[in-house]
């Protein structure tokens, strides 16, 4: 096991794996920017080393800097948290180079499935469904025709020689693509002088389901079960919950064993999530997979009381993933709220600022994930997402209820944040019925 | 002289049991005149290679470096006063230095960086000892100006 790890990130990721690591006896060197001088979670490190002027680029980015941290420190391991440096391959590479342990898969997992078009050929090798798709190119209307109804309608028209919308179209029978296939052409030759067209299958209000896996680097492979992140505001996830509240058995264990066995195909060790979106027909389609522990992480932590965490911190340090599918249990119902620092009335910018009342919520069911305090100044520097709060609780209308709890118990100020908007959601008549999907919060939210 | 002695000593068993109990390598007492000045032998796993309090500098009393400047590290590594250990370290107090004086290397990921001054003056002091772990910002040198 490790003695000392460093952790390449900031902020509440980084109290999190601070909180592992002295939970398993694991000396703790935090690293941190000028603008971070102050910030708890140095505080809390057993060591904490300057690493750069506030900029990202210059700090949490800096290579570099980071492992020459870790060279001072005498560190063993490295975690990189989410973001910044977590799936970059080359920063996974510097570090096998100078004896230092990665903690996350091997440089060429997260290149082979960092490359969408990879993971997805990977996907296709394991009877994994994908969005579907027309193999390269469509050369004319009949071919059109023949695969929009081999996939189902509808399809959309896409340009290969470009996007932003042009030559674009969506068609939801034969007489439409007819119709929509010579005008996306005549669009695309215009727009890039480049007619070709695919197909791709239109997903209709689709969910977002992913699924939690994790292996470790003998090869034994689990999941942890599915989270639903269908709540989004421009493709940023808002609330997650687990389970997905719309899933049947059969196409949970379905979707879970497909995620296990991408993973496995992909020759994967440490955390992973495999993503898919959902159609109202509660078909599932692959889209990507994230190689890294994720924001949402709590949530399948409460449901299946595992610490992803420390199981990452152990499979990189060689121990088994001592965990049979049949040992893992889910239970109850888990939801995520995250809390930004952001101004709903401006169209949601960023709000840094000088926290001068700080009053976390608690209670029976509620996990609060922060590093921040009374007096904690949010720079401007970093991304907007200033803590989360989980809840746990039997059903999902109590989980609802105590997350409603929690938010208005929450003082935060003076800064905006988010929790307000959390609030309208779930007491959104489409939130509690399920009848939801990733366009949610822009059709029924947005400022009017 | 025998009854200040045995405080004396009293003392200092005290102070061993103080730092014992908290586990700390040095302790230096100041009380007027006399000084007393305890080592334990070092137990390196014990002590982090770089605390998580602010650096050196910030804590030094103001009026001491008034019109003084510092040159700081701009990166993360190990700092040295000469390029190798035949060499003579790259300055001295008392030497005069201009910005593109080179002053110290740091060492990073196996590459020897060499340090400038960038600013005209005198070395005041050397704030580093050789081999001694640096952080992005950290004052190596005081100077006048």
């Amino acid at each position: 096991m490790f003695s000392r790890i460093l952790i390449a990130n900031r902020g509440e990721i980084a109290l999190r794996i601070i909180r592992a690591c002295h939970e398993m006896g694991i000396e703790a060197v935090a690293v941190y920017s000028e603008a971070d001088r102050d910030a708890s979670y140095v505080k809390l490190a057993d060591g904490a080393i300057c690493i750069g002027p506030a900029a990202a680029a210059k700090s949490y980015l800096n290579i570099p800097s980071i492992i020459s941290a870790a060279e001072v420190a005498d560190v063993d391991a490295i975690h990189p948290g989410y973001g910044f440096l977590a799936e970059n391959a080359h920063f996974a590479e510097i570090c096998n180079e100078c004896g230092i342990t990665f903690i996350g898969p091997t440089p060429a997992a997260m290149r082979k499935l960092g490359d969408k078009v990879v993971a997805r050929k990977l996907a296709q090798e394991v009877r994994v469904p994908v969005v579907p798709g027309s193999d390269g190119t469509v050369a004319n209307e009949l071919e059109a025709v023949k695969l929009a109804n081999k996939m189902g309608y509808p399809v959309m028209i896409k340009a290969a020689g470009g996007g932003g919308g042009c030559g674009m179209r969506v068609a939801h029978n034969d007489i439409s693509l007819h119709k929509a296939f010579g005008a996306a052409k005549a669009e695309a030759e215009a727009a890039f002088k480049n007619g070709t067209l695919y197909l791709e299958k239109y997903l209709l209000e689709p969910r977002h389901v992913e699924v939690q896996v994790m292996a470790d680097k003998a090869g034994n492979a689990v999941h942890f079960y599915e989270r639903d992140c269908t709540i989004q505001r421009r493709h940023q996830k808002l609330i997650e919950e687990s389970p997905c509240p719309v899933l049947d058995e059969r196409t949970r264990e379905e979707l879970c064993k497909s995620a296990l066995r991408l993973l496995k195909h992909a020759d994967y060790h440490n955390a992973a999530t495999v993503e898919f979106l959902l159609d109202k027909d509660r078909h599932f389609y692959f889209i990507e997979v994230n190689a890294r522990i994720q924001v949402e992480h709590p949530v399948t932590e409460m449901v299946t009381g595992e610490d992803l965490i420390k199981w990452q911190i152990k499979i990189a340090s060689g121990l088994p993933l001592d965990l049979r599918q049949r040992d893992i249990k889910h239970c109850g119902v888990a939801i995520e709220c995250r809390i930004n620092a952001e101004d709903p009335d401006c169209d949601f910018a960023p709000c840094p600022g000088k926290i001068e009342t700080f009053m976390p919520p608690g209670g029976p069911g509620v996990r609060v994930d922060t590093d921040l305090c009374q007096g904690a100044v949010i720079s401007p520097y970093y991304d907007s997402m200033i803590g989360k709060v989980i809840v746990h609780q039997p059903t999902r209308e109590e989980a609802i209820a105590t997350m409603k709890r929690a938010l208005r118990e929450f003082r935060i100020e003076p800064i905006k944040t988010t929790i307000p908007i959390c609030l309208k959601i779930l007491s959104h008549n489409l939130y509690v019925k399920n009848k939801v999907d990733t366009s949610f919060i822009e059709r029924h939210l947005s400022n009017s | 002289m025998a009854e200040k002695q045995e405080k004396d000593l009293q003392k200092v068993k005290e102070l061993i049991e103080l730092m014992k109990a908290n586990d700390l390598i040095e302790i230096e007492v100041v009380d007027g005149d006399s000084k007393i000045l305890l080592r334990r032998p070092g137990t390196v796993q014990s002590q982090p290679l770089v605390s998580a309090a602010p650096p050196v500098s910030s804590a030094a009393p103001v009026s001491e470096d008034a019109g003084l400047e510092s040159i700081k590290s701009p990166i993360v590594g190990t700092f040295y006063q000469a390029s190798n250990p035949d060499s003579a370290p790259h300055v001295k107090v008392g030497d005069k230095v201009n910005p593109d004086t080179v002053v110290c290397v740091v060492e990073a990921m196996k590459v020897m960086n060499e340090i400038k001054a960038e600013i005209d003056g005198t070395i005041v002091e050397i704030c580093c000892k050789d081999g001694q772990a640096i952080e992005f910002g950290q004052v190596l040198f005081k100077v006048r100006p």
